[in-house]
């Protein structure tokens, strides 16, 4: 089920304070986050984010396809190297 | 066979039954149009003047229904940008598995295709 409209979107506050800035000062070094929940806004665009996975950060460049979606959608956090024994055909 | 939206075929089936044989109009929405439209839902597809049809047709268009090569093309754009950014749903269309969290140990065959044999795996 989609988030009520009522609460408006949700970014983490202290990532949301970074992004603000780094976009005021035009920053674009990376910003590293754990806050995989939150939503991409238009003021995302363009700003290079490290997504913590559970493992590592994988950084994220942000264009304007992927806004309304989360960030934790473009890290990863499976491997799947393939099965045993499946030398490839 | 009667014809609406120049290219789609319902069969001798009652109105509301009929419609739905179009891509995009699922049970619901061809109620909805028959009764807009004031024709007898229990009428077959087949018994419909020209003029009848036409006002179907309209009702469909004016309604800003996407139907068919439109609809067909809105959804394979929806997937080609979610591959695009490369987002966790892009990557499951890309390898065709399933895309909203399902389980891939068994089942998934609908995404995965037929099963293959696994040489050696026995016991």
């Amino acid at each position: 089920m989609s988030r009520s409209v009522k609460k408006g979107f949700y970014v983490d506050p202290g990532l949301w304070k970074k992004v603000i800035k780094a976009q005021e000062t035009d920053d674009r070094r990376p910003i590293k986050t754990w806050s995989r929940r939150s939503l991409i806004t238009p003021e995302f665009v363009g700003l290079n984010i490290d997504v913590y996975n559970g493992k590592q950060f994988l950084p994220v460049h942000v264009t304007e396809n992927m806004v309304g979606h989360r960030l934790g959608e473009f890290s990863l956090t499976r491997t799947f190297r393939g099965h045993a024994g499946s030398n490839k055909k | 066979m009667p014809r609406i939206l120049a290219v789609d075929i319902p069969g001798n089936k009652k109105l509301p039954y009929a419609l739905r044989y179009i891509y995009g109009i699922g049970p619901t929405l061809a109620k909805e149009i028959v009764e807009a439209s004031g024709l007898d839902e229990d009428r077959r597809a087949k018994d419909l003047t020209e003029e009848e049809i036409n006002k179907l047709a309209e009702i469909i268009i004016e309604r800003g229904i996407r139907t068919e090569g439109d609809l067909r093309r809105e959804v394979t754009g929806n997937i080609k940008r979610l591959i695009a950014i490369q987002c966790n749903r892009g990557i499951r269309h890309r390898r065709s598995l399933p895309v909203r969290g399902q389980r891939t140990k068994t089942n998934a065959r609908t995404r995965k295709g037929k099963a293959k044999a696994i040489a050696g795996k026995k016991k």
